[in-house]
């Protein structure tokens, strides 16, 4: 009752849809309007002999940005999930302590060197940091699944056992609905971190948001490294804002199907 | 007997008793990354690219069949496991890793050619693929015979000290020896300035974040909003953070002579430690925040009944028993910090990382290597030690 109360309460303060779209609009207004922003730019750095960067347009860094992003994560959640899913099996349980131990541990290796140990066998480009990047963003969402999997209170699954439920039924109509929360937050963590991440790719030649910051450093120029670290945080909080909703979204549904 | 053989009898005759899948099938992997990937590279220079050997060539008949004997040893002892065949697959896979840098040795041997003192000795996929597997192997081995942490540490510090003898006595060609030999000095300079560094975000972090987690406790409504700050602090890139920190600070190091004299400058360490300090702070005081929040009320409520004081109450029940959690945002910090201290590099801040940029930046893979793995050992090493000591000190864990 309280909790139906505080909710409908909040969504009068700031319809959460909103900030997606704040932010997302903010990160379009950035794309587009950092090339013509000169004068503003200019105020940061007034010796330089060009304050924007233009060695590529922020688009195009923008899209490959976000799809060397995107191609980890798609890989990241179904090997995650599915990994998740198999050891929690009863046929799968022998490897649970190992992978347990590993999704714990895997966060134990920095991405620098994760990376720099990619490229020798990878060689440069834009293969390497997807590599890290789907390295370093499972664990997340493995342990995740794990936690998820195993919150579900067992006298449910008895119970779906009882009503006739075959292990494939409990596991898609019981399980995952209940874990979704948990493993959503994993998925969650895990793109806001390689969002970030993935800038680091422009040291071994991949092209993204990155190259802009490194530019910056390289030439002693803090108007690149502002351009690339605002369009980098644009994305991460228009990202994230965009889980919260989605988050909010499944919670909320499952407590009105409770409810109904 | 039929009514016997109606019974379920099979279950019982398995317990305890079915093979051991996993180490089962990480022997098989092993097995096929020794037979089908590169033992070791060779390049007659630093310049050109190596040619690679299989385990055949790499350590002669004798040593291959003798690392498949190993091999398969450790499938045949995972097929029927019990306590004595798990101490024995722990000799097994303890044997394989003190073998591995006698198989370099043994290639050192056979493919060197005595005309080319210049050739370099890389090692290949086989022997990396392996040496994961085998550690996967030992986590298992450990868990299934219930060691503590300070068993396996205590073993691969001895196997550490046998490759660091066999690389200073026999290796002299092995490329990373030679990457090694070339700059020790910076090396070991580097070493101990990424140490340094990690240990001063580190220090200052905690006493940061415990003071502001314990502020966040008493003012009720600068929770919200330095969460806010902490969080938004982790979506700005660490390279972004690092080169935004180089204008502001070389415009107060020349604008203020006090600051340039102290060593505040616009590229090296100051930024660096800002920057990681900032990004340190967010695990420690999410840590420290709800360690000390979630001891129980009733505890709590016990101390006081007892006639604590306030100060007894956090000093002897309240800070005990949120230790363990508290530590565990230290561990994380540390390691976190590790990784950043290399992204650090960039901004002259010194310190491992600088190897890993300049090594890509010349497309020398064996100097990305020698600053790659020492931070990974680092970092496996803290957080060992750390996941340890939480362990020591969880109340009423080990007494």
């Amino acid at each position: 009752m309280s909790n139906a109360f505080s909710v409908t309460q909040q969504r009068k303060q700031t319809p959460l849809w909103l900030w997606p779209l704040l932010w997302g609009a903010l990160l379009l207004i950035g794309v587009v309007g950092i090339p013509s922003a000169d004068s503003l730019f200019r105020w940061i750095e007034p010796d330089a002999r060009q304050v924007i960067y233009d060695r590529a347009d922020f688009h195009v860094l923008l899209a490959r940005h976000m799809s060397v992003v995107a191609i980890a994560a798609i890989v990241t959640v179904v090997v995650g999930v599915l990994a998740g899913i198999a050891v929690t099996r009863r046929w799968g349980s022998d490897f649970l302590p190992l992978v347990a131990q590993l999704a714990s541990l895997g966060q134990t290796f920095p991405p620098v060197a994760v990376l720099a140990l990619a490229v020798p066998v990878l060689g440069f480009g834009t293969v390497p940091i997807i590599v890290a990047l789907m390295l370093y963003g499972l664990l997340p969402i493995v342990r995740n699944t794990l936690a998820g999997l195993h919150g579900v209170d067992s006298d449910i699954k008895m119970a779906a056992h009882a009503m006739g439920m075959t292990p494939t039924q409990i596991l898609r109509q019981v399980e995952l609905p209940l874990a979704a929360p948990v493993i959503l937050a994993g998925v969650r963590t895990s793109v806001t971190i390689n969002i970030a991440t993935a800038a680091l790719g422009a040291t071994v030649g991949a092209s993204n948001l990155g190259d802009p910051i490194i530019a910056g450093i390289v030439n002693g120029n803090m108007a690149y490294v502002v351009q690339g670290a605002l369009i980098i945080a644009l994305l991460a909080l228009t990202i994230d804002s965009l889980f919260e909703l989605l988050h909010h979204h499944l919670r909320s549904r499952f407590s009105s199907s409770s409810a109904s | 007997m039929p009514l016997l053989d109606a019974l379920p009898t099979p279950r019982l005759r398995w317990e305890g008793r079915h093979p051991n899948v996993v180490l089962i099938s990480l022997s098989l992997i092993m097995l096929v990354a020794l037979w089908t990937f590169d033992a070791v590279s060779m390049a007659p220079n630093r310049i050109v690219s190596g040619t690679g050997y299989g385990a055949l060539e790499a350590f002669g008949w004798p040593g291959a069949l003798l690392a498949t004997l190993l091999l398969c040893a450790i499938g045949l002892f995972a097929w029927e496991p019990s306590r004595r065949h798990y101490r024995a697959l722990l000799a097994a896979i303890m044997m394989l890793m003190v073998l591995m840098p006698f198989g370099l040795l043994a290639s050192h041997h056979l493919l060197l050619d005595p005309e080319l003192p210049n050739a370099r000795l890389g090692i290949g996929a086989a022997y990396w693929v392996t040496l994961f597997i085998l550690l996967l192997c030992l986590v298992e081995v450990r868990l299934r015979l219930n060691l503590t942490r300070l068993w396996p540490t205590l073993l691969l510090s001895g196997v550490a000290l046998i490759w660091w003898l066999c690389a200073a006595l026999g290796l002299d060609n092995l490329a990373l020896v030679q990457e090694f030999r070339a700059r020790d000095r910076q090396f070991l300079s580097a070493v101990a300035q990424h140490v340094k560094l990690v240990s001063i975000t580190v220090s200052v972090s905690i006493v940061l974040g415990l003071t502001l987690a314990m502020l966040m406790r008493r003012y009720a409504r600068l929770q919200k909003g330095a969460f806010a700050v902490l969080n938004f602090l982790q979506t700005i890139p660490s390279l972004a953070l690092f080169g935004l920190l180089l204008a502001p600070l070389a415009w107060l190091a020349a604008n203020v002579p006090v600051l340039g004299q102290l060593g505040v400058s616009g590229i090296g360490t100051t930024p660096a430690l800002i920057a990681l300090i900032a990004y340190s702070l967010l695990p420690i005081v999410r840590n420290t925040y709800t360690a000390l929040e979630q001891v129980s009320p009733e505890t709590l409520e016990a101390a006081k009944g007892m006639g604590m004081r306030a100060g007894q109450r956090f000093w002897q029940v309240r800070l005990p028993l949120a230790l363990p959690v508290l530590l565990e945002g230290v561990r994380i910090t540390t390691v976190q910090a590790i990784g950043l201290t290399a992204v650090a590099a960039l901004i002259g801040a010194g310190g491992l990382g600088t190897f890993i940029f300049q090594g890509l930046g010349q497309a020398a893979m064996d100097m990305v290597l020698l600053g790659a793995l020492p931070i990974l050992v680092l970092a496996l090493v803290v957080d060992a030690g750390l996941g340890a000591l939480a362990e020591a000190l969880r109340p009423g864990g080990t007494q």
